[in-house]
């Protein structure tokens, strides 16, 4: 996580819904009702940079344990309970990408604010599976599988044809770097091989 | 290399290695690590760059030199010189922009302590205090003299994400071993500790590496 | 409804686009100019909110107050980072031109024929002529002088040179563009179009870089 780094500064305006737990005159906009008060119990979808805040500031000003939150928060869909069943079915099934274009580094944050043991197991195995996957692909698309197909294709349910190019588009941005690099280092192993073999 | 040198190798009495050649065994030794290594190594102590440097003008004279005599024979080992001139250079240049690259995307973490700051050279460190003196000026002239004085500091840790910027210490690294040691790792369940041959390679995060490779006992690869 | 913090995103969506392009898009004036108003009407706001209080403020009696007072600070310190990012974005792409050799100022005026569609309409100032800001023209400049004097401590390894590692000495090139006499060690050679050499690459590295030669092989 760094300061200046494009995607985390994106991640960070990822939606989680959030509930207030107080009456905020001033921020009724949130809520689209700019001229009212918002109520306590309104639900507003907010970024995580400011629902992080938020649910960790304690009303008593401090960051210490003492009053209740400003607001309360709930996983977002992208981790809800449809696509964790999904997930848990077959990772490599699921569009990251439809749920968030930064999927991990939301799913890193919900972690970070709350402790979901099974979500973290479930993910753990999407993200180790997705990469075996990601990394055949990238083999592939670089020209520098195995010979023939038959030994690329062993252990993935998935040709060269539509349904990969649905997998890979399906990548999220963590996922698409992961796949430049294999790519990349796929090609570069390449180009090395046959430098040598010319010399 | 000249004549003396290669009389000396082959003299068995002669056991020093001549000092050309061991500064060319660290000045690879210095970029292999320094291009492995996910965060700026120590800048050699030992004049290093200074003796490199001169080996290099010394080399491009003699070239020039030669090169005057376009007999073949010579030609032919006005060849041998320049490509070893060739490589030595492109050691040097690879080295210091392996450097530079890391002390640009991180250069206020670099500059925030003495013990960080002394791993540069003086140039380096010339460079990179007058590098963010720059972008600091480029970033009140575009917007920042604008802002609340409070909120014109490029140095807050504060907050949940510090805006000094520091190399990921944990990426990983391959290392050999260079005598049988203790090699001792962080995994995500559980710490393992293994013994460790001599010669064997290791795939490690740099931060469980670091300690074996300062001690000297290993070096990265 | 827009919020806080919507603008700055839009600053960084900019920059991510930026960082895929081999070309630097326009500067985004007024974005930057409405990001930076922004920050200083909620300053505004948090010296008003305050006012009131005359430097005693309670957040535990004043919850409400408390809540705003931070999401303002948020959205602060939010756009500070996506305005830090987007400049830092640009300038670290401003630098890979200066170290590749390119004439930056000069290339963003060419390139602006293509960018100009894209801009925002608002921003077309009097010097429509550059995708880069006034101060990024400055900063290339600078950040010029400061790679040539730490260049000029190794005159003799060319920093600026390939970072692949030599193995052929010696290459073909075909000019693609005449380039008028290079010295060489082996005598002066007349680069014109289309014609074919064969030179050591340490001596034609530049007008490969630039565009002026092609690599054959």
């Amino acid at each position: 996580m760094s300061y200046y780094d494009i995607d985390s500064i994106l991640t960070d305006a990822e939606k989680i819904p959030c509930t207030f737990q107080l009456d905020v005159p001033d921020l009724g906009y949130l809520d689209n009702t700019p001229t009212q008060t918002l109520k306590t119990g309104s639900r507003v979808a907010l970024p995580l940079w400011l629902a992080e805040m938020l649910a960790i500031a304690s009303s008593s000003g401090g960051l210490d344990e003492q009053g209740k939150s400003f607001v309360t928060f709930d996983l977002p869909p992208a981790l809800g309970n449809d696509v964790v069943q999904a997930l848990k079915a077959d990772p490599r099934a699921v569009p990251l990408r439809d749920q968030s274009a930064h999927f991990y580094g939301l799913a890193t944050h919900m972690m970070d604010l709350s402790e979901e043991q099974e979500l973290a197991t479930v993910l753990r195995k999407t993200y180790v599976t997705r990469a075996t996957e990601i990394a055949l692909h990238a083999r592939k698309v670089g020209g520098v599988g195995h010979h023939g197909k038959s030994s690329a294709d062993e252990g993935s349910n998935l040709g060269v044809g539509g349904a990969g190019e649905e997998f890979l588009r399906g990548l999220d941005e963590r996922e698409r770097r992961l796949f430049r690099k294999a790519h990349d280092g796929a090609k570069a192993g390449k180009e090395w091989m046959e430098n040598v073999k010319k010399h | 290399m000249d004549i003396d040198d290669i009389l000396r190798e082959v003299d068995p009495t002669f056991h020093a290695i001549p000092q050309e050649k061991r500064d060319l065994q660290d000045l690879t030794r210095a970029w292999v690590a320094e291009r492995c290594a996910p965060e700026l190594l120590q800048w050699p102590a030992n004049d290093l760059f200074e003796r490199v440097n001169e080996n290099i003008k010394r080399q491009i004279e003699k070239v020039e030199e030669m090169t005057g005599d376009m007999d073949p024979k010579t030609n032919f080992v006005l060849i041998v010189l320049q490509t070893e001139l060739e490589r030595f250079k492109y050691l040097v240049r690879s080295y210091l922009r392996a450097r530079i690259a890391k002390i640009d995307r991180h250069t206020l973490h670099y500059l925030s302590t003495d013990d960080l700051r002394s791993r540069l050279s003086e140039m380096e460190l010339a460079y990179a205090t007058r590098h963010q003196a720059l972008l600091h000026n480029h970033y009140l002239a575009s917007f920042l003299s604008s802002f609340p004085p409070a909120l014109q500091n490029l140095n807050d840790t504060a907050g949940n994400v510090t805006m000094i910027d520091a190399p990921d210490l944990d990426s990983a690294v391959f290392v050999r071993l260079l005598r049988d040691t203790a090699v001792e790792a962080r995994d995500v369940d559980v710490d393992s500790s293994t013994g460790g041959q001599e010669n064997a390679i290791y795939i490690l995060r740099w931060s469980d590496a670091k300690p074996l490779v300062d001690a000297g006992s290993a070096e990265l690869v | 409804m827009p919020m806080y913090g919507d603008l700055g995103n839009k600053l960084v969506q900019h920059a991510k686009r930026a960082q895929n392009l081999a070309q630097l898009p326009a500067y985004q004036t007024e974005l930057v100019r409405a990001v930076t108003r922004e920050v200083r009407d909620l300053d505004r706001d948090v010296a008003s909110m305050l006012e009131p209080f005359q430097g005693s403020f309670d957040p535990a009696a004043e919850q409400a107050t408390a809540c705003t007072l931070l999401v303002n600070h948020l959205s602060m310190r939010r756009n500070k980072r996506c305005l830090l990012a987007y400049h830092r974005t640009r300038a670290d792409k401003l630098e890979e031109l200066v170290w590749s050799g390119s004439d930056v100022v000069d290339l963003a005026g060419q390139q602006q024929a293509g960018a100009a569609a894209n801009s925002v309409p608002a921003a077309a100032n009097d010097r429509q002529s550059s995708s880069l800001s006034p101060q990024e023209e400055d900063y290339v400049r600078q950040y010029g002088d400061l790679l040539a004097a730490y260049k000029g401590q190794w005159t003799d390894i060319d920093l600026t040179g390939s970072l692949d590692p030599p193995r052929d000495l010696f290459i073909d090139v075909r000019v693609l563009k005449d380039a008028g006499e290079i010295q060489t060690e082996y005598g002066a050679i007349n680069l014109t179009k289309n014609s074919q050499f064969y030179v050591r690459q340490g001596d034609v590295e530049r007008l490969i870089a630039q565009g002026y030669l092609q690599k054959l092989g």
